[in-house]
């Protein structure tokens, strides 16, 4: 059984990590070049890391980028993983993970809704969440959530006010 | 006899019976869906008042919408409604059915039940404690005693109206009739 910082050690031991942080205890974070991410994920599958908890988002709009963050688990170790790695706004586009774990599709489709990254390999990005949505992406910082309301649904009218006046 | 007359006064039988029973769909959308439980069971039992749980729409006469509704799920929620039989009732349960709630800007959900369905009625708090369903219900059930739960006569009257309006958050909507 491996504790927080052996792990780091093993990650350091087999990759270039930008940046390892143990977040507290069971819990550790790695940044990872993009390039490495995926050869990370199916080390870590092969050493434990079996379970794939999810997969999330971040969009930082004023670096151009997305963060794409994974969160392993391991049921030896005890421990939960994320691993994260920065990829370019525009086009936003990655490798998939389904053929690590077939779960990932379905994460990778509900992070095309949400930010409209493309999974290279994942053929099947249908929208899974959303339906018929034809605005940019809604998690997206630049999507405009306020205007977008008001431009589409009509608030109640309380004898000429509206409850969100 | 006045033909009028024959067909209001079976109008007024019709109302008196269905008002004392009412199987209700409880389209369990939001969060407030948590109070029907004990409103159900034994604690509140509102099966006294000859109200009991239906388990297809078809089989329905009340549409009970407990909450916020997504557009995703509103659609599902009119092909439900087109799936009952006449007469039917809509309440809406909830601050989120009535002006969108705590959810008034999410881009998601839709702010105001009675633009896609004829509502009776609205049940207002977030959430409804059973006494206010309660309370509701019965009024509900006088509606109809009274006849003035014509919901369904108002969509029909005005299908257009309120198709207009779905297709407009929903784009295109499949219709059965
Ligand atoms: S009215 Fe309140 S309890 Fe009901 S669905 Fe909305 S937020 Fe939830």
């Amino acid at each position: 059984m491996r504790n927080e910082k052996d792990l780091l050690q093993l990650m350091n031991a087999h990759f270039e990590p930008l940046k390892l942080e143990i977040k507290r205890k069971q819990n550790v974070s790695v940044e990872f070049k993009k390039e490495e991410l995926i050869q990370a994920l199916s080390f870590l599958k092969s050493h434990s890391y079996r379970h794939l908890s999810t997969i999330s988002c971040v969009d930082w709009p004023e670096e151009g980028e997305f963060e794409l963050v994974y969160h392993l688990f391991s049921y030896d170790d005890l421990i939960n993983i994320s691993l994260k790695t920065r990829i370019k706004r525009d086009p936003g586009i990655f490798q998939t993970a389904k053929e690590i774990w077939p779960v990932a599709e379905f994460y990778e489709r509900d992070i095309h809704d949400f930010f409209g990254v493309k999974f290279k390999g994942n053929d099947n990005l249908e929208e899974l969440i959303l339906e018929n949505w034809q605005e940019i992406p809604p998690m997206r910082k630049d999507f405009d959530t306020r205007k977008f309301v008001n431009d589409k649904y009509e608030w109640r009218d309380y004898n000429g006010q509206k409850h969100t006046d | 006899m006045n033909n009028n007359f024959v067909k209001g006064s079976w109008q007024e039988i019709l109302d008196w019976a269905q008002n004392k029973s009412i199987n209700m769909l409880h389209y369990c959308t939001g969060c407030g869906a948590i109070e029907l439980p004990p409103t159900m069971t034994s604690r509140y039992d509102m099966s006294r008042f000859g109200i009991g749980p239906a388990a297809t729409p078809r089989q329905a006469d009340l549409l009970l919408v407990t909450g916020y509704l997504s557009t995703k799920t509103l659609r599902r929620l009119i092909y439900t409604y087109e799936q009952m039989q006449a007469p039917k009732f809509v309440v809406g349960f909830g601050s989120c059915t009535i002006n969108g709630g705590m959810y008034w800007d999410s881009y998601n959900t839709i702010k105001q039940l009675d633009k896609y369905l004829p509502v009776e009625m609205y049940i207002a708090g977030c959430m409804p404690r059973p006494e206010a369903i309660l309370d509701g219900l019965l009024k509900l059930k006088k509606m109809i005693a009274d006849g003035e739960a014509d919901g369904y006569q108002r969509y029909q009257d005005n299908l257009e109206y309120y198709h207009q309006n779905q297709e407009a958050v929903l784009g295109e909507v499949q219709r059965t009739q």
